[in-house]
């Protein structure tokens, strides 16, 4: 036997055996033996994706767009790719959103808010939204919960806001002055036009509310329209722009109310003046909503809807 | 004046003497591949001395590679990601450990040692059998040198470095696994993603080419400054200094460009 | 001497000129030429060298390298070597320059009454030396 020739031999094989591994590895690893998921994402502009931008879940690289295209109606149709073990996190209620970070390359970010909805099917088509939109939605759905909140703890049965109007109701007072009784409550015209102004902004808001669902109607039940899972978010901010609204229109009969009943006015003072605080602070809040909401969907930019 | 047009005729005297060298390895490279397609170079005894090449240049120097590489690995990979951890890059630490050692400097360093080793090993011998006659008679006996003896060194070289680096390139990933995670199967997961995000098709097939290109370089190089020595025994040492010169230069300048066309 | 090196390619030659690969032994050294030239495989090969040896009273060389060898072996395995390449004609060139320790005509009339060649031997050498060959 050939001792140099046992050597080399050994040595190749072991070279060639380790090669192997890692080539099998490696093409493991880059999902060779893997069925690959496409997904199609249609999106209104394709700015700054490019082949080869991640797809990505929780921050992990999924997939990657692989082409680029235009379908018949002159929308983009940008084609990704996932292995197949990847396309679990890929839900009928995921949303796809665009992420142009201010440092770094643009990504494509997948949220799927519920694990254990049905899959995506392969090739399916799903809706790409620009980030400065779509990551709104979460946030303003909470914010639109909030002011709820807040305005129903205003108007609920027992709260503040009826406490508030009894204690009134138990003040009398005379009603003197261009504001009537409110002036003689709050001890000064100027403070008591304060309250009307917040009625005034409260109805406005209600007015403003109004139209903007009337809107997100239009955008929900248009054709073509949106994803399945961001009409059910738009569903679920037109439920919360209602409730809002019928909240307000209770918080605004109660004020009417306030103004029109006669109160003690050392009594009513305090009480009155918190109140304004807590409406306006909501009314605010609300009329900041809807001037960005007004500002960030595509239906603020409908030409025909007027805005009061 | 004079002194002008002397070094200006110094330089191109130089300049031609380049391209002279030069020309002279692409010639031989080029013989040397046609004589690769030949079915009659493959036979035993070429084969033979491709065996003895590849045991000289790496199975015999295996366990010394292999220590050597272990040692840069782990001090490169525990200098990255100490350097990553104290600026808040951790995430990067092991891609960019990987990319250097595994892409870069452990194929040079790979190349570096064989070039040291076998290829003046290599221009040395050469030059001694163009000094002895020996290559006369070979020629004599219509035994080709270019098959018996350049064609499996080139190919030998080749192989080994090819092999070597592989090998130190495996090590290394083993060690970056290693430094990173520690002695648990907790982060094959991650490592693996990021393995699989360096390694496209492109890089591997570069590496490999690259690889073989540093193993052409610290072979052909010194057969061909071999074959250039005049027939006196004295002129050996100059033979070698000038192959191993142009080795070192050769392995640099593969480095560069492999370097600028991934990256620029 | 430049007769020699002139003489044509069907001429074997055994020269001091021409050396034996230095880091291959004996054997190899022989056998390479079947391998290159009559394309048999490597046992065939040195088993036609081993023969070859053994014919001119040498087979116990075959794993000697040339720094290890006495002029007379060297001189064997060369000649081994001119044989092997089955060429009509076979020339010793200079046969004192290689074989400076041993009376050298006799040795290789020796060996010539050995081997079995078809070609016929001609040895060149300096013209003073001729009364060296008249045994």
């Amino acid at each position: 036997m050939n001792k140099l020739h046992f050597k080399v031999g050994l040595f190749a094989a072991a070279s060639l055996l380790l090669a192997g591994i890692f080539i099998v590895y490696l093409l493991n690893a880059r999902g060779f033996f893997e069925k690959t998921f496409h997904l199609q994402l249609a999106a209104a502009s394709a700015d700054g994706v490019a082949p080869g931008v991640p797809v990505v879940f929780s921050g992990i690289e999924i997939g990657r767009v692989t082409t680029l295209g235009l379908n018949e109606n002159g929308g983009i149709i940008i084609r990704t790719e996932f292995l197949g073990r990847n396309a679990k996190w890929l839900k009928e209620n995921s949303t796809f959103t665009l992420d142009k970070p201010i440092v770094g390359g643009a990504k494509i970010r997948v949220d799927s808010p519920d694990l254990k909805a049905p899959a995506l099917p392969d090739n399916a088509t799903m809706l790409l939204l620009t980030s400065d939109i779509s990551k709104e939605i979460p946030a303003l759905v909470e914010r639109v919960k909030a002011i709820l909140a807040n305005v129903e703890y205003l108007t609920r049965k027992d709260g503040d806001m009826n406490a508030t109007l009894a204690n009134v109701r138990t003040v009398t007072g005379h009603m003197t002055g261009e504001y009537g009784m409110l002036e003689g409550v709050l001890g000064s015209p100027e403070k008591a036009r304060a309250v009307t102004d917040s009625l005034d902004k409260t109805r406005a808001l209600m007015t403003k509310l109004d139209s903007m669902a009337a809107k997100t109607d239009q955008w929900l039940y248009a054709e073509k329209g949106v994803a399945a899972q961001t009409r059910e978010s738009l569903a679920q901010i037109r439920l919360m722009l209602n409730d809002a609204q019928s909240s307000l229109k209770k918080a605004d009969a109660m004020m009417a109310n306030a103004v029109a009943i006669s109160a003690n006015v050392k009594d009513g003072t305090q009480d009155l003046a918190q109140l304004r605080a807590e409406i306006d602070d909501a009314v605010r809040k609300a009329n900041d909503l809807v001037n960005q909401i007004n500002q960030k969907w595509p239906f603020a930019r409908n030409p025909e809807v007027k805005l009061p | 004046m004079n002194f002008l047009a002397a070094s200006i005729e110094s330089l191109g005297a130089k300049v031609v003497g380049w391209f002279t060298v030069g020309y002279g390895m692409f010639a031989f490279l080029a013989q040397a591949g046609l004589l690769l397609l030949e079915p009659a170079t493959w036979n035993r005894a070429t084969f033979d001395v491709v065996v003895k090449q590849v045991y000289f240049t790496a199975v015999q120097i295996l366990h010394v590679f292999l220590g050597y590489a272990l040692v840069i690995s782990w001090l490169i990979i525990t200098i990255i990601l100490s350097t990553a951890r104290d600026f808040g890059l951790t995430e990067f630490a092991s891609e960019m450990a990987i990319r250097v050692l595994v892409l870069e400097l452990l194929p040079f360093l790979t190349a570096l040692f064989v070039a040291l080793r076998s290829g003046s090993a290599i221009n040395t011998e050469v030059a001694l059998m163009q000094v002895n006659n020996e290559l006369d008679a070979l020629a004599h006996c219509k035994v080709p040198p270019m098959q018996f003896e350049f064609l499996p060194r080139l190919v030998g070289g080749v192989v080994s470095v090819v092999t070597l680096a592989g090998l130190a390139g495996l090590l290394a990933l083993l060690m970056g696994y290693l430094a990173i995670y520690g002695v648990n199967a907790a982060g094959f997961e991650p490592y693996t993603r990021t393995i699989a995000k360096i390694f496209d098709f492109r890089i591997v097939a570069g590496l490999i080419f690259k690889c073989a290109l540093f193993g052409l370089a610290v072979t052909l190089i010194p057969v061909t400054a071999g074959l250039e020595t005049p027939k006196k025994l004295f002129m050996v040492p100059v033979s070698v200094l000038r192959g191993m010169m142009r080795v070192f230069f050769a392995i640099v300048a593969i480095e560069v460009v492999s370097l600028a066309l991934k990256y620029i | 001497m430049t007769a020699v090196a002139a003489l044509p390619d069907d001429v074997a030659r055994v020269s001091h000129e021409l050396p034996l690969r230095a880091n291959l032994s004996a054997l190899d050294n022989i056998a390479l030429i079947p391998i290159y030239q009559g394309h048999f495989n490597v046992a065939e090969s040195n088993r036609q060298a081993q023969q070859l040896l053994k014919q001119l009273g040498h087979a116990d060389i075959a794993t000697l390298r040339d720094p290890d060898m006495t002029p007379a072996q060297r001189f064997i395995t060369k000649l081994a070597r001119a044989l092997i390449l089955r060429r009509p004609r076979l020339v010793i060139d200079r046969p004192g320059a290689m074989l400076y320790d041993v009376p050298y005509p006799a040795f290789i009339r020796h060996l010539a009454a050995q081997a079995e060649t078809t070609g016929t031997w001609e040895i060149f050498d300096f013209s003073w030396n001729q009364a060296l060959y008249r045994a």
